[in-house]
């Protein structure tokens, strides 16, 4: 789903680092967001709790530069590794290109890849992505501790699928640009084969000669006019809809409109539901009682029929309660 | 892989550019992002230079994503429509058709109700656009090329160093 944008002459990738909690994801993106050039990276933005654990996702955006006319983007996003955050941690996959796994190479950590990892298989299949065709890219990190599993032992328990793997140590960056660099590699070979493309937009009358390979000769594919075109100088009004007065009405209207024909409609339901349980109680009366033949059916039977309400007394004795118990 | 390709054409980005500005003139409003439910900024109109628009776009996808998840728990399929207010500037978000948020920022020179009355008519031809882009564009795909790639790889041999 790499997004080729012909008329901005962008191709995005979003690119999700996944991983059980404390195994160094944010810690892949902190060190990508020290090292690379400042005209290449966005603002590394984490929303995390106050301990610093991830809560919903860290994003860093990179663009690599312009290759053959287009601007090569990249969108890294971690994921809360918590188990408790899965609701969170799956809303991040959405529209993914490609995965880096942040597997934990403590012997102790075991269970919490293995974890990890399945919750990370289920949450694909949810989006309806398989496992063995999504590019993703295994990284072992924390070699640089003591008493870590071999990289054999750690592909025979995890890598089922065969995803290309490096060791890592995040901390002090070994590893990290290998993996990010084979994932881009991946999701850009498998974007060549053209069948996970989602959203696009490109001129209509070069769709061919404006591929991204081609741009380099093509001179079509103008990119869209992004300046701003709210001139408010110009049209500067201090109170909204000053000079249009008509909108005010136009927005008036119609929902007062729509407002009293609910209410009609709510009256005309509440008037037919009445007249349908009189009804309905008028035949329970006749089934029970068997004195009557048969009911009155010149006799409308309607809410009117309710003997109307008397007020007792004249006008000086009313209010008597309110006046003895003080109530004003 | 999941979901349908959509191709938007040109011609369709400024027949959206063009509602987005009718909207913004006619509600005062600052500017206005047409964000993808993934997090992919589509377009944008208005005063957006100082605004980190990428950034933007991938916070309010999963503003709305996180959103959408409760109302789920609540029992509603989703709710159309996400408001954020602050001291100066607001935030009015909706939904324009299955996929895409339409997002307007705006201060006191307007109202959350002109705001919400532009923004309701715009996400209605929005996802109009949008119905006929779904339908136009069929088994079109596009596809990066070899030399894309290849002459990817070699800009991140530069960029990636340690």
């Amino acid at each position: 789903m790499v997004s080729i944008n012909y008329s901005a002459r962008e191709v995005c990738c979003k690119i999700v680092y996944y991983g059980p909690g404390l195994s160094g994801k944010t810690t892949n993106l902190q060190y990508v967001h020290e090292k690379v050039p400042s005209n290449t990276k966005g603002n590394l933005i984490s929303l995390a709790t106050e301990a610093d654990r991830t809560l919903y996702f860290d994003f860093l955006p990179i663009n690599i530069g312009t290759i053959n006319g287009f601007q090569a983007k990249f969108q890294l996003y971690t994921v809360p590794g918590q188990v408790y955050y899965n609701a969170t941690r799956k809303l991040v996959l959405r529209g993914v290109d490609g995965l880096v796994f942040v597997a934990d190479s403590q012997p102790d950590k075991m269970d919490e890849n293995a974890e990890s990892l399945a919750n990370l298989c289920d949450n694909l299949k949810e989006y309806g992505y398989d496992p063995a065709v999504i590019p993703i890219v295994m990284q072992y990190n924390k070699r640089d501790l003591p008493g870590v599993l071999s990289v054999e032992e750690l592909n025979a328990r995890l890598n089922t699928y065969n995803w290309p793997h490096f060791e890592a140590s995040a901390t002090v960056g070994n590893g990290v640009f290998d993996t990010l660099k084979m994932v881009i590699k991946i999701v850009l070979e498998k974007a060549k084969t053209a069948s996970s493309s989602k959203l696009t937009s490109k001129s209509e009358s070069s769709a061919e000669g404006n591929r991204p390979a081609m741009a380099g000769s093509s001179t079509g594919g103008t990119a869209v006019a992004e300046a701003p075109k709210v001139d408010t100088d110009e049209d500067f009004r201090p109170y909204p809809g000053g000079h249009t007065g008509g909108v005010p009405v136009q927005k008036a209207a119609p929902s007062n409109a729509v407002a009293t024909a609910t209410v009609a409609a709510s009256s005309e339901a509440k008037t037919e539901g009445t007249v349908e349980s009189n009804h309905d109680n008028e035949k329970s009366n006749i089934d029970n009682s068997t004195t009557m033949s048969e009911p009155k059916a010149d006799v409308p039977v309607t809410p009117l029929m309710a003997p109307p309400l008397r007020r007792r007394g004249d006008g000086a004795k009313r209010g008597f309660f309110k006046r003895l118990f003080g109530i004003k | 892989m999941s979901g349908n390709d959509l191709i938007i054409y040109e011609e369709e980005t400024n027949r959206m550019n063009d509602m987005l500005s009718k909207m913004l003139k006619g509600c005062e409003a600052k500017c206005a992002l047409l964000v993808d439910k993934d997090g992919h900024l589509i377009t944008r109109q208005g005063f957006t230079h100082s605004l980190d628009t990428t950034a933007l776009a991938a916070l309010l996808a999963g503003s709305f994503a996180s959103t959408r998840e409760i109302a789920k728990l609540v029992g509603e399929p989703e709710f159309s429509v996400l408001f954020h207010q602050g001291k100066k500037d607001h935030i009015h978000m909706s939904i324009v058709g299955e996929r895409s948020i339409l997002v307007v920022i705006f201060d006191d020179r307007t109202t959350i109700g002109m705001v919400r009355l532009y923004a309701k008519e715009t996400a209605i031809e929005l996802s109009n656009v949008f119905k006929e882009i779904s339908e136009k564009s069929g088994s079109d795909k596009p596809e990066l090329s070899d030399e894309f790639a290849d002459a990817a790889s070699d800009k991140l041999d530069d960029i990636f160093q340690d």
